[in-house]
């Protein structure tokens, strides 16, 4: 399954991002920090295949399914484990666990938002293929 | 009304597209423009629909406070106000200000009745933006627009940014820009500071502020040097060259000026000539200064002599602040042009306006800008839409002075120009009315109806339609039957209609004719001059000894990303100012050690004209030497100098001699 994959050289670091998702969910699952100044890093859940955040879940809440990790509030005990786990700092609490849903009915509203086309949406061989198709690109020019 | 209505953003002049649906925005995945992305003022823009704040009846002011009032008695008060002014004063009394918020059906009637009541003081924006650009590319290239569209750009090898933080202020700009750079196209970025748009160069040239000319000169100098010019295309398409004499401005001298290495210098010049297409974009940071006109010339020159133009991927693009920012100046809502780009010198031209408007006679001459509206004893100010004391540091500063006038302001949200009025009237926002904008890529879009006005708010077609019954003009109310009109008065948009507009993407001009498909790229066998040639002009870089021991730093001013001009629309977007809530300053952590300034300090910031509190961020990177603070908040306009380009009366907003210090 496709998942959101971030090409951080093309971040301008503007926040629609974030902005796009808080519209949609009432709260952001994606926030962008900026390096030193220097580059903007948006982070965001990945949809690990070995999830901190599942594992770490005792009720089942949060679980593995397929490509995603799936959330059921039902089960959330409000415990935390899960926002400490999470290697990027994705998940956050506002009144309920916040974490990225795929949400769009296909494309994320992150992706199709972003201007800079910095965040794609893609099976991870399609997306390094078309990185490498672009390296190429660049360095026939320079070679020109 | 269908579930879902195509518009057009309401922010900047990039004319992204989006539908606006019942419970929100949906993403417009086939606009040509921004291919379904927004910025995230975009992602805001339904925000100020609904808001609270909108203004909702027309109100007068009794004393210092406010009555709410009929439209009646509000129209009616403000014709007799008006005629009051024309019988006592003359048409000299009265101004009136022109929004590139509004639509050019808004815009061109809006002008109409200052015209037909005798007067050119009617001015808008633009004069803040982007004067020197309609002055000089006029003069050199025949029409004051960018050249290509903004997809172009992902055609160019070569693509210098001068004086942009497009990242910021047109990020779906970059888009394209990025395209290109897939394609190995270089991108030089020449601006002091390091701004998200410098992120995306591969060379940047970090000038010292006020140094373009001497840049621009230097790379000139380096291709004729080189024999990089386009010979051919100097002979054919040009006149002026044997003017042009650069032979001052050698790698070494400006590299002196600017800063810059001399290597840099060099290989700008030659990546940007031998390219086999190259672009300028420029913005701001070359229009605002006293030198403005001049820096958009030497912009234009280099662009000329490399034949780097009328091209795909070849042009100059200037990029527009507003969203309507091209199309009030095309309407002619402008101190020094009729509709259509007619100079207000050249009777010969009128007397066709004069016709189709069944006048009797039209001024001539240049009006009062908005500078100029304070100090010129007004007696009837005429503000449509347009927060002019938070964006012209005169008006601000003398904004006691407009209270003498009877003034009008027709908003959207009480704004602090409108608590100066004597008559406020709540107008329509761009998604409850319908008519046309044209963005910065000259792209005319028809925009429809999503929705109802709050209380009684009007559109501002319909405003304007009632004064001018007043004053005894009977004017079309319907945006339709104006648009029919502007055909015949501005050649560029005869061909213009509701369905060609209302296309995705809708068209861009000039379209002489209704199954034209509109003109994306300007200039390809004949410049619009009277004989087709451009004018090469010289200009020289004049040194400008701004700083003294008094006012040691360089203050430069500019926009972020979340907020927009003087902030009345974004301000009032919670999910904008939770993330940019404060007036801030950048300093360079050398400037701060030297000024004793810690990061998170309240500082004070003074220049000749005042002072301001602001937050102090300490970054490296901030050039050494200079300031940056973000325009949006009163207290910019309260700093920056009151300077003109006397060319283009433009203000020199982007640069101000200043000092810093701890706010204790
Ligand atoms: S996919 Fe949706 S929920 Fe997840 S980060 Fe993007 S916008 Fe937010
Ligand atoms: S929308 Fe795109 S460019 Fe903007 S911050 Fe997010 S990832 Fe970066
Ligand atoms: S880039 Fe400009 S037009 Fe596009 S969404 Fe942002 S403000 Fe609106």
């Amino acid at each position: 399954m496709a998942k959101i994959y971030l090409n951080p050289e093309r971040c301008i670091g503007c926040r629609s991002c974030e902005v796009a998702c808080e519209r949609e969910h009432g709260h952001p699952r994606i926030s962008v920090g900026t390096v030193s100044d220097l580059a903007a890093v948006p982070l965001y859940c990945h949809q690990c295949d070995a999830a901190p955040c599942a594992a770490v879940c005792c009720t089942g809440s949060l679980r593995q399914d397929g490509d995603m990790v799936k959330f059921n509030p039902d089960l959330c005990t409000l415990c935390g484990l899960c926002l400490v786990a999470c290697p990027f700092g994705a998940i956050e609490l506002d009144s309920m666990v916040q974490r990225c849903d795929m949400c769009g009915n296909g494309t994320p509203v992150c992706v199709t938002t972003c201007p800079a086309e910095a965040l794609v949406l893609g099976d991870v061989d399609v997306v390094t293929r078309s990185t490498r198709a672009r390296a190429a690109a660049v360095l026939a020019a320079r070679l020109r | 009304m269908s579930a879902r209505t195509p518009t057009v953003c309401p922010y900047c002049a990039v004319g992204c597209g989006f539908y606006i649906t019942r419970s929100g925005i949906e993403y417009m995945q086939d606009h040509p423009v921004n291919e379904g992305s927004l910025c995230p003022k975009g992602n805001a823009a339904l925000d100020v629909l609904n808001h609270v704040d909108r203004l909702r009846y027309p109100m007068m002011r009794i004393g210092d406070g406010w009555i709410r009032v009929s439209w009646e008695e509000a129209l009616d008060r403000l014709a007799e106000e008006m005629k009051r002014a024309l019988r006592e004063m003359g048409p000299k009394s009265i101004a009136f200000l022109g929004s590139a918020k509004c639509t050019n059906e808004e815009n061109y009637l809006f002008q109409k009745i200052a015209r037909l009541v005798g007067t050119n003081s009617i001015d808008n924006s633009a004069r803040r933006c982007h004067s020197p650009t309609i002055v000089a590319l006029r003069r050199m290239l025949g029409t004051p627009a960018m050249t290509n569209p903004i997809t172009d750009l992902a055609l160019s090898d070569c693509i210098l940014l001068i004086g942009s933080n497009l990242a910021e202020n047109h990020p779906v700009v970059a888009r394209w820009i990025l395209r290109a750079r897939d394609r190995g196209a270089a991108v030089i970025v020449a601006d002091p500071r390091v701004t998200p748009t410098a992120w995306l160069a591969d060379l940047h040239l970090q000038l010292n502020p006020g140094t373009d000319i001497a840049l621009i000169n230097g790379m000139i100098n380096v291709i004729l040097r080189e024999g990089l010019e386009n010979r051919s295309f100097i002979k054919e398409r040009t006149g002026g060259f044997e003017e042009l004499d650069v032979s001052d401005y050698t790698p070494d001298r400006v590299s002196s000026i600017t800063g810059l290495s001399a290597g840099d210098i060099v290989r700008a010049a030659r990546l940007y000539a031998k390219s086999s297409a190259s672009t300028i974009v420029y913005c701001m940071g070359i229009t605002q200064h006293t030198c403005g006109t001049d820096n958009v010339t030497a912009c234009a020159n280099l662009a000329l002599i490399c034949g780097q133009i009328g091209r795909p991927g070849a042009g100059i693009l200037p990029l527009r602040g507003q969203n309507n920012v091209q199309g009030a100046c095309d309407m002619g809502a402008l101190a020094d042009f009729y509709p259509g780009w007619r100079s207000v010198d050249d009777s010969r031209e009128i007397d066709e306006l004069r016709r189709l408007w069944n006048a009797g006679a039209l001024p001539v001459g240049r009006g009062l800008t908005a500078d100029m509206m304070p100090d010129a004893d007004l007696r009837f100010l005429y503000v449509m839409g347009e927060d002019i004391v938070n964006s012209d540091p005169t008006v601000s500063r003398r904004r006691g002075k407009l209270k003498r006038c009877f003034m009008v302001v027709q908003e959207i949200f009480m704004t602090d120009t409108a608590k100066l009025a004597d008559l406020v009237l709540p107008a329509a926002a761009w998604a409850e009315k319908e008519g046309t904008f044209t963005s910065t890529e000259r792209r005319v879009q028809w925009v429809s109806r999503a929705g109802e006005p709050p209380g009684e708010a009007r559109p501002d077609i319909w405003i304007l339609a009632e004064v001018a019954a007043r004053l005894g003009f009977d004017f079309p109310s319907e945006p339709e039957e104006v648009l029919a009109e502007i055909n015949q008065a501005v050649p560029a948009y005869r061909g213009i209609s509701r369905r060609n507009a209302g296309a995705r993407g809708g068209i861009i001009w000039p379209c002489p004719h209704p199954d034209h498909p509109g003109t994306p790229v300007l200039h390809a066998e004949r410049f619009s001059t009277p004989d087709g040639r451009a004018r090469i002009s010289p200009v020289h870089h004049t040194p400008l000894e701004r700083t003294s021991p008094e006012h040691p730093l360089i203050l430069l001013t500019g926009r972020v990303v979340l907020h927009y001009n003087s902030g009345s629309m974004t301000m009032r977007s919670e999910g904008l100012v939770k993330r940019e809530p404060e007036m801030h300053v950048d300093v360079n952590p050398d400037d701060a050690a030297r000024f004793g300034v810690a990061d998170g300090d309240t500082v004070v910031v003074e220049t000749g004209w005042g002072r301001a509190r602001a937050r102090a961020r300490v970054t490296p990177r901030q050039k050494r030497g200079t300031l940056f603070m973000p325009f949006h908040f009163p207290e910019t306009n309260l700093i920056a100098s009151e300077l003109l380009d006397r060319n283009a009366m433009m203000p020199e907003l982007k640069i101000a001699a200043c000092r810093i210090g701890r706010a204790d």
